[in-house]
């Protein structure tokens, strides 16, 4: 909701400056940006009561001296004889119209009316919807403005199964379905209650006698269905977290003020429809219980001053003001203090969480996952969300798409997936592991908890692992060093249906965590020193990887190369390692084969960038004499 | 001059891998909730309606409630659960108190844009005992984010709204740029709730505290965009060994 300082500044005498009252907006809990004396403010649901100027400015009350009335029209007002029924009071406890008729249209608004349009970038549409808009954003009451000369008859407000099209007044048709909150005229729909009204009733440009609506629809009547037909809806926002149910005569009061402003008022007749009396909630003078849940010691004055200032009314009792639907207990009273004295301002105390000791026979883990990590193997985490559907699966009655409408049984395809997009990014040595809860469904709902393993390309890229793949034997060797001597079936999948050109066997295993003790787990301890390197964003561009081999022809020149190697620094060189190191006993040579993999940031490297690199890393290790790299 | 034979191999590099940079902060908080004298629980990511909603005091009128934002299962049977604190609810329904439980793990909303993602990770912590108060819990919220972010922080306490607790608060930390960042929701447990799982709200008071795991990751380790951690880009994944 956005809405202007000075518009706020109106309602508060102090005229505080914009830093100071949104300090107090904040303390009061009252979230927003400010950007050009306007305040964007994101309002809790449970305040609907603050949707509006006097909403907010009852709340600063608090912390400032305010004027919380608002210029009325104060005549007497003729009675309205309207053929109306509510059918539904349960959903609609309260319903006011009022009957306008105005002999002309004004040509242009006093400047307050203006500025709320202009500043705030809101459309106006006619002059009686501009001045409902106007008084929903000052008041906090939406109002409906039917075209008094396109209703015929009948009026009735409904909760009823209707299935049929409805037009709104913005043009967007919509097939209303089920049970809906309505206003009919002569059994046509004319309006989706709390929501939107319809076409055929809607005011025009031309418009000069209304018949203005003015509601409290109970919130659990209305919510859902703005969403449901997809029609965003300020009034619907309101009517979903609660408006004051005692404000429709000052609300209509002040409706024919500002119409009198603008134009001369032809006629003017005002009815209400109070089916069911809703009182306000009476709360018991509590003090020891507010301290105590606070933690306070706030006196008996302070606590009264505080709740009168948010417009509770003491006696012997505690009586919330209408608009405060939230205020229901002991706790929220205390909340309210706890607003007003400042959370900031209540002093922390110390706490000590007696030890319960609980049996804890979970299984480690960490302890499966460390035996993992040190094989070199990965942890990823993916989303549960597949395509795939099986018998067995659990669907999603709202996905995100088609294509995430079941959730996965099993790790395997998000696993594959994972090492695909690895290898698209050059990785040739890929060792991935998974552990999630999946569920299925039989005749009940199973849940079990399973580990997923899949490794394809290189062993690793140290010399002694470069030229080796993955194979079965590999990926069992890891599987036993952690789970010792459980069975585990190692699966080839084949890669005909992966899309991809790359010719590595993939291994895979996935296991059920359900039954496994922890006895069947080997202990791999790890240090627990927890600490948070900042990381360097990942590239998106191709990496592109190099292999050079030294000669070292002058083998007492060997440490001071290898110690050289492992300095190496470079433009776009993101890695390097040792994949090959061979001694020629007979002509007493070294070779030593160091691969080194570019990439940039910013740009796919171009053979000039990484030449140019390349050049500036080997000159120094190339310096030294009988150091060469043959073919260079 | 060294000979020939004496020449040693370079050393050989065994690569290791490494844990999920998540599932590393969420293990870091647990086992500093875990030193406070919270007690480790565990509950199912597919949930009630009661267990998810009613019982936390969550009204179907609840903006929250609404389809858009929660996954529903099988006809609306089930729902993915929206946050762990279902789970505090069938600790609570299974003990007396005192109690202090933490839970975390996955949790699920219907989201999918640059800030938000439809699973994420949470970990949260309830206390309950015969006179817990607000003052004790901005004193637990206050050893919590020294532990995480170093006692030089400052932290900023602002009144927030969750049915689930009442008074509720929503604490920030001042980042370095200046700006306020929102860490965590915590609040003392509404007495409904407490009621609703057979403890008597006259007798005993409670506290609740949750935590976004992405957010204290994304701030630990200066990390941008939040669908990084779910890319399993080994060039990601390398750096948190």
């Amino acid at each position: 909701m956005k809405l202007l300082y000075k518009d706020l500044l109106k309602f508060i005498i102090d005229k505080p400056s914009i830093e100071d009252l949104s300090d107090n907006l904040f303390q009061l809990g009252h979230e927003h940006e400010i950007e050009d004396n306007i305040f964007d403010m994101e309002l809790t649901p449970n305040r609907g009561d603050c949707l509006s100027l006097l909403g907010l400015a009852r709340d600063l009350n608090a912390f400032y001296n305010t004027n919380l009335s608002v210029q009325t029209y104060e005549e007497k007002i003729d009675p309205l004889d309207l053929d109306f029924i509510n059918q539904s009071p349960n959903d609609c406890p309260k319903i006011s119209f009022l009957e306008l008729e105005v002999e002309d249209l004004p040509d242009k608004y006093h400047d307050y009316l203006e500025s709320y349009f202009q500043n705030l970038q809101v459309s106006k549409n006619n002059f009686f919807t501009d001045i409902s808009n106007y008084i929903s954003y000052e008041l906090g009451q939406p109002t409906h403005c039917f075209d008094k000369n396109k209703l015929n008859g009948h009026i009735s407000f409904e909760s009823k199964k209707c299935d049929k099209p409805f037009s709104t007044l913005l043009n967007t048709d919509i097939e209303l379905k089920g049970k809906n909150c309505v206003f009919l005229n002569n059994n046509e729909v004319i309006s989706l209650a709390g929501v939107m009204g319809g076409k055929s009733t809607a005011c025009s440009k031309d418009t000069k006698k209304v018949l203005i609506e003015c509601a409290y629809f109970n919130p659990e009547s209305i919510i859902g269905k703005s969403i449901q037909y997809n029609l965003h809806s300020d009034a619907a926002h309101k009517f979903e977290r609660g408006v004051d149910i005692n404000s429709h005569e000052m609300v209509l009061r002040r409706f024919i003020k500002i119409v009198e402003q603008h134009a001369k008022i032809k006629a003017c007749k005002i009815t209400s429809f109070d089916s069911k009396a809703i009182s306000s909630k009476e709360l018991p003078i509590n003090l020891d219980k507010i301290n105590a849940i606070l933690g306070t010691s706030i006196s008996s004055d302070a606590f009264k001053n505080i709740l009168v200032k948010l417009g509770f009314d003491i006696t012997s009792k505690i009586k919330a003001p209408s608009y405060r639907s939230d205020i229901t207990s002991q706790n929220d009273l205390a909340e309210e203090v706890a607003r007003v004295v400042g959370y900031n301002n209540i002093p922390s105390q110390k706490i000590a969480i007696p030890r319960i000791k609980k049996d804890n026979n979970k299984l480690n883990l960490e302890s499966l996952k460390s035996g993992l990590k040190k094989k070199g193997f990965y942890e990823v985490i993916n989303f549960p969300f597949t395509s795939i559907e099986k018998e067995s699966s659990i669907t999603l009655d709202n996905p995100l798409d088609s294509n995430k409408k079941n959730l996965r049984i099993a790790l395997k395809e998000s696993l594959i997936e994972n090492l695909l997009y690895n290898e698209r990014r050059q990785k040739d040595s890929i060792k991935l592991f998974e552990i999630s809860d999946t569920y299925c469904k039989s005749n009940n709902l199973e849940q079990s908890l399973k580990l997923g393993i899949i490794a394809s390309g290189r062993v690793g890229h140290n010399y002694n692992n470069f030229s080796k793949k993955i194979d079965e034997a590999f990926l069992l060797d890891v599987f036993k060093s952690v789970f010792g001597d459980k069975d585990a079936a190692i699966e080839q999948i084949p890669r005909k249906n992966l899309n991809t050109k790359i010719k590595n066997n993939i291994f895979y295993i996935e296991i059920s965590l359900d039954k496994l003790q922890p006895s069947n787990i080997n202990v791999f301890n790890e240090e627990h020193d927890m600490e948070f390197n900042k990381y360097t964003p990942i590239s998106e561009f191709p990496s592109s990887s190099k292999d050079f081999s030294f000669l070292i022809a002058d083998h007492s020149k060997y440490n001071k190369v290898i110690d050289m190697i492992n300095k190496i620094q470079g433009m776009y060189l993101k890695d390097f390692f040792i994949f090959d190191f061979y001694k020629n006993d007979k002509n007493e040579e070294i070779k030593i084969g160091v691969r080194m993999i570019f990439q940039s940031n910013e740009k796919t490297l171009s053979d000039e960038d990484i030449k140019d690199s390349i050049s500036k890393i080997l000159k120094p290790i190339l310096d030294i004499d009988g150091v060469s790299v043959p073919g260079m | 001059m060294s000979s020939f034979n004496n020449i040693n191999p370079p050393e050989l590099i065994d690569e290791v891998g490494s844990f999920h940079p998540i599932n590393q902060v969420k293990d870091f908080l647990i086992n500093l909730l875990k030193d406070f004298g919270f007690n480790e629980v565990d509950g199912p990511e597919i949930e009630s309606e009661e267990f998810n909603f009613d019982m936390l005091n969550i009204k179907k009128s609840h903006p929250a409630r609404q389809m858009h934002d929660t996954f529903y299962l099988q006809n609306k049977s089930n729902l993915l659960r929206t946050h762990t604190s279902p789970v505090q609810i069938r600790s609570m329904l299974n003990s007396n108190p005192p109690l202090a439980f933490t839970s975390s793990g996955k949790v699920y909303r219907k989201d999918d844009d640059a800030t938000h993602l439809p699973m994420f990770h949470q970990v949260e912590g309830i206390y309950v005992d015969s006179e817990v108060n607000f003052a004790q819990l901005k004193g637990l919220i206050h050893q919590i984010i020294y532990a995480i972010f170093g006692e030089q922080v400052k932290i900023r306490f602002r009144p927030s709204y969750f049915p689930f607790t009442e008074p509720s608060a929503e604490v920030d930390i001042l980042s370095k740029n200046g700006k306020w960042l929102e860490i965590l929701g915590c609040g003392i447990i509404n007495p409904v709730v407490l009621d609703n799982c057979n403890i008597d709200s006259n007798k005993y008071s409670g506290l609740a505290f949750g935590l976004g795991v992405e957010r204290i990751a994304m701030l630990k380790y200066g990390v941008k965009d939040i669908r990084d951690f779910y890319k399993s880009n080994l060039d990601f994944l390398n750096q948190f060994k």
